[in-house]
């Protein structure tokens, strides 16, 4: 009995032990796995951090320390309080620089230094990119202490502040006392290059700005790069003033327009201004040594880069801006060749749409191209109509490539050139003759480009209605029409 | 006192409990728990008639269904019209690159032997069912046919991929089993081809269902018919894969005159003969533009009712019915669930497969009569560029049409007309009829045999093939006086397509194959037949450089660094075939 109860003792004393081994929280034990860095969230980690207190502080100034709390996942990076001595009192003044200024270290999600790709592209809260070089580059700073982590993210440690950056449309603002390239870009907020232009200002000025996109309020903006951009990268080369005018100066016999009011707005330098600077801008960032020998603006203009004129290189949030003594493109780059391919055509008359074919067709090189042909119009004068914008005032070489492969003979046609049309008595009749020139033969297989003739504008403007003509007959095989390409090559004078 | 009697109640009702839990515990081993559930069906409940047969065989096709995606990825991924885009998986990389790993998913054989061992279960039942006499013997042929069939099709997919496999005809207890190499031992390829082809040519029912059928009726507005196997055409197959290319010929040319006892013209000339373009109407199936405006690219027939493109998106309807002989629709009513979308669509799917630039490049090669410089099956129909991307359209036209997320309408596309002339044409030429194949492939038997007469001549002598089955071809059009051949609308594959000729009549054995190939490629792309017909030829000509080089092209194309190790690897045949494992 005594043995018994004895046994039962101790029978109940290991069960009791057992019992309270195991009598830990299941719960507990599925929160603790022993690191003690995921019990903090970022705000503590870099307060609790002693080389990064003064950031910290920062934090709490701005509200980040809040938003550092949250259940989101971030990326910080922080200067150590060393660092932070370089930051100017212009910006620990102000509360929104300030504001921008921590904003500019803070992103969403978590970027460990370990990553598959060389260069990362990081939106940062001030909607600044800041590139993540391999792993210890930020932007210029280098990180001194990699991958800490807390609950809610991770913070690498930089020996230098990021101090938010100007992005080019910003630079080229701030610089717009001082250079006239800048002063003239900002002017096209107000002046319209092209008429269609005006329609974008309107609807962002009722949207407010940002409205689809802030390139609509200026006319640079618009039809070269939005410079505004945070999102992509630019080359921009701002010329100091002298090179500049000596630029555009080159480019004023080609662009002669009357204006509306001389006193006002001189229009020929106006345009002569735009033509110059159009091709100074680039897409993609290209550091000094990436810089190649000649660069191709949006406009295909082969640009020389001569790299002894650079006086300045400014790195921008979204790309670098050269200052250069000038830019000097030699006119035969500048001017452009302007080519209407056949099966771009407009209007057309004297015949219905079946008649007219757009071909996919090899050349004797087995090249691919696609052209228009019209065969069978049923009635003489079949007519096909094109525009193009920006001919320069100056003479223009013309040529055709027209090709003559599924008729065994040879057919003519002619090129009518009219600039405008305009109604009289609600007829649109064709104003401003520019150019007519006669009817030529369009030979059998012939795929050499053929000389038509050249006009010679007065001033710098749109043509409303290139005119290919078919011949004046009714015979089918006669008035067919046929164009791959034409080519107007403008010459210097 | 009290305690005493207390204890002894206690005691006595326990053992009472004892005794009654024990006895209990014994009976309860009897069957009066092994309730039959209510909602299920066992044993013996399955095939009790005709209808449950049917059922058996509507059920293996449901399984069957489940293949369509390895199907067409083993097929063309493996091959050289198909390959990966920047967002497919490391997996179907791999068998881009012939560098398969074990965990690969797309090489498992597990869903094949999944069907396999479905067919066997019937097959097994349905004789059961005939000895029990639950239906007529013409009612068990008929269905003993079709599953048999589709097992033999499995199986030929099996070796033309893993090469040695085990060959199971009965029902077995596990599937895991048929990995065990002790219990099921593998037989090559040839010999799985023989017992086949044996196997196949004992089956006493080789035509499709009766018309009286069943099994042939109307089930969610799709009709069954083309559901089912075509008997002959496999049998073509697996003759053509074994030599057998006069056995081969005959089974196909059973199919190519299907509808010729039709009373209906239009059936009768136009079912499966690969008619050509309806000029004024262009209610065909042919590359065509709009009349008179043959110069003009814009008006090509593009297009889900007319035209070439209409081919694949088409309702089910006459016109249809001249092209395709076999084709399982997915429909997002029912499941499976059709995959192809998620496969090739960019902007609804994920878009892990495209056309190969060797593709791209095989069809810009050719020219049209028109003198365009391509072939329209290529960049206007089989593909599309989506931004800067091509994108394999077959599979999406349907779906696309219907311009919703959620009807996800599509087919498997098993065997239509086009793959029928092809696969006849290759058995012709290898039984010394280059002339027929080389009609079949390019013009059509009534140019190629019209001797320079038209239709108003006396064309009594020509216009015909004047060969015994199966090459027997009469193709006479003309008034006076007046014929209609069976084949006078015949235009040939590339006729169809609107393209020039390729090969001349006259051409060797090899030319006309390596054309034929090369048509099957530009016509069939994605169809789910380019490995196979690799391997037939590469087998067939004991030429491994036949399948090697055009992998080899592919992957040099695109850059692939690995290209030339890939050739070198598959200058081995025995590393054409996928490891055996799941």
């Amino acid at each position: 009995m005594i043995l018994l109860k004895y046994n039962y003792k101790r029978f109940f004393a290991s069960v009791l032990t057992l019992a309270i081994i195991s009598c830990s929280n299941p719960w507990d034990d599925r929160e603790d796995n022993g690191d003690s860095n995921l019990d903090s969230n970022l705000t503590e980690a870099i307060t609790n951090t002693t080389e990064t207190t003064q950031f910290a502080e920062l934090l709490v100034e701005t509200g980040y320390d809040k938003v550092l709390a949250a259940s989101k996942t971030y990326t910080v990076f922080v200067p150590t309080n060393a660092a932070m001595a370089a930051v100017s009192d212009a910006i620990l003044d102000d509360p929104e620089a300030l504001k921008q200024f921590v904003a500019n270290h803070i992103a969403l999600t978590a970027y460990s230094s370990e990553r598959n790709e060389e260069e990362t592209q990081i939106k940062m809260y001030s909607n600044k990119y800041l590139t993540f070089q391999g792993n210890t580059m930020i932007d210029d700073a280098t990180i001194v202490t990699a991958d800490q982590y807390a609950a809610n993210g991770v913070f690498h440690i930089i020996d230098t502040p990021l101090i938010p950056k100007l992005n080019i449309w910003e630079y080229v603002n701030s610089v717009s006392e001082s250079n006239q390239t800048a002063a003239y870009l900002l002017s096209l907020k107000a002046f319209n290059i092209y008429q269609s232009d005006s329609i974008g200002k309107v609807v962002s000025e009722e949207n407010g700005a940002g409205y689809l996109a802030d390139s609509l309020t200026n006319s640079y903006l618009r039809n070269v790069y939005n410079l505004n951009n945070e999102k992509n990268s630019y080359t921009f080369f701002l010329m100091e003033d002298d090179g500049y005018n000596a630029e555009v100066d080159k480019m004023k016999p080609y662009l002669i327009k009357t204006s509306i009011d001389p006193i006002v707005r001189d229009s020929t330098a106006t345009y002569a201004q735009y033509f110059t600077l159009r091709d100074m801008a680039f897409h993609g960032k290209y550091e000094l040594d990436e810089l190649p020998a000649t660069l191709v603006s949006r406009f295909g203009v082969e640009v020389p880069v001569d790299k002894t004129q650079i006086v300045e290189e400014i790195h921008l949030s979204n790309g670098i801006v050269y200052v250069m003594r000038k830019v000097d493109v030699p006119l035969e780059k500048r001017l452009l060749t302007t080519k209407i391919e056949g099966e771009n055509n407009g209007p057309y008359f004297n015949f219905i749409r079946s008649r007219m074919f757009y071909r996919d067709r090899t050349d004797l090189s087995g090249l691919f191209f696609q052209d228009i042909f019209v065969q069978n119009p049923g009635s003489p004068l079949p007519w096909i109509t094109y525009n193009a914008k920006d001919f320069y005032s100056t003479t223009y070489k013309v040529y055709w490539r027209a090709i003559n492969d599924i008729q065994t003979n040879v057919f003519q046609q002619r090129l009518l050139i009219y600039g405008k049309s305009e109604v009289v008595n609600d007829a649109t009749v064709f104003s401003q003759t520019i150019a007519l020139f006669p009817y030529m033969n369009v030979e059998l297989d012939n795929y050499e480009e053929v000389f038509i003739g050249e006009f010679t504008l007065g001033e710098a403007q749109d043509i409303d209605f290139i005119s290919l003509v078919g011949a004046n007959t009714g015979t089918n095989g006669n008035n067919s029409l046929t164009l791959d390409y034409l080519k107007f090559i403008p010459v210097i004078k | 006192m009290i305690t005493t009697i207390k204890t002894k109640t206690t005691k006595s009702i326990v053992s009472i409990l004892s005794v009654m839990t024990l006895l209990f515990s014994l009976g309860s081993c009897q069957d009066y728990l092994d309730v039959q559930p209510e909602d299920k069906l066992v044993g013996d409940q399955l095939y009790r008639d005709i209808y449950d047969a049917d059922a058996a065989v509507i059920g293996v096709y449901g399984k069957f269904m489940a293949l369509a995606e390895k199907h067409v990825i083993l097929n063309e991924m493996r091959a050289d019209l198909m390959t990966t885009t920047r967002n497919s998986t490391p997996y179907l990389k791999e068998l881009s690159q012939h560098n398969v790993s074990a965990e690969n998913p797309y090489i498992s054989p597990k869903e094949f032997y999944e069907v396999i061992q479905n067919c066997n279960d019937i097959l097994k039942n349905f004789d059961i069912m005939l000895a029990d006499k639950k239906f007529t013997q013409s009612q068990y042929e008929q269905r003993y046919a079709d599953v048999g069939c589709i097992r033999s099709w499995v199986y030929l997919q099996l070796g033309i991929h893993f090469g040695s496999v085990p060959y199971i005809t009965e029902p077995i207890e596990t599937l895991e089993d048929v990995q065990n190499i002790s219990k099921y031992p593998r037989i090559s390829f040839d010999q799985l081809i023989d017992k086949l082809v044996v196997f196949t040519e004992s089956l006493t029912y080789k035509k499709l269902y009766d018309s009286q059928s069943s099994l042939v009726i109307t089930v969610d507005t799709y009709n069954t018919a083309k559901f089912f196997i075509n008997k002959e055409c496999l049998l073509g197959d697996l003759n053509l894969w074994k030599g057998n290319y006069l056995a081969a010929a005959s089974y196909y040319k059973n199919v190519l005159e299907t509808s010729s006892n039709s009373a209906n013209i239009n059936e009768l000339f136009d079912v499966y003969r690969l008619k050509g373009a309806d000029v004024t109407t262009n209610n065909d199936l042919a590359v065509g533009y709009v009349r008179f405006s043959e110069q003009d690219a814009r008006s090509l027939i593009n297009n889900n009712t007319q035209g070439w493109r209409s081919i694949f998106p088409r309702e089910r309807d006459a016109t249809w019915n001249i092209e395709w002989i076999w084709s399982l629709p997915f429909d997002s009513d029912f499941a499976p669930a059709n995959p192809f979308i998620n496969i090739f669509s960019k902007n609804s799917g994920s878009y892990l497969a495209m056309p190969s630039q060797r593709a791209i490049d095989l069809w810009n090669s050719q020219r049209q009569q028109n003198d365009f410089p391509y072939d329209a099956r290529g960049s206007k129909f089989t593909y599309n560029m989506v931004g800067d991307d091509p994108v394999i359209m077959k599979y999406l036209y349907k779906f696309e049409a219907a311009n919703d997320q959620f009807k996800r309408e599509g087919d498997w596309f098993l065997y239509r007309a086009a793959k029928l002339h092809l696969r006849y044409a290759e058995a012709a030429n290898r039984d010394n009829q280059q002339k027929i194949a080389y009609a079949l492939l390019n013009v059509g038997i009534y140019e190629a045999y019209r001797d320079g007469l038209t239709t108003s001549d006396d064309v009594t002598n020509v216009m015909q093939t004047k060969e015994p089955f199966p090459y027997d071809f009469d193709a006479r059009n003309g008034e006076a006086p007046r014929f209609r051949g069976n084949w006078h609308r015949n235009v040939g594959i590339r006729g169809r397509a609107r393209l020039t000729t390729v090969g001349a009549i006259g051409d060797d054995m090899i030319t006309t194959e390596n054309n034929i190939i090369n048509e099957a490629a530009l016509e069939l792309a994605y169809e789910g037949n380019r490995w196979e017909d690799l391997v037939r030829i590469a087998r067939r000509r004991n030429d491994p450089s036949f399948l090697a080089d055009k992998i080899y092209e592919k992957l040099n194309k695109e850059g692939n660094a690995e290209a030339a190790n890939v050739r070198t690897k598959l200058m081995n045949p025995s590393n054409w075939y996928l490891p055996f494992k799941w």
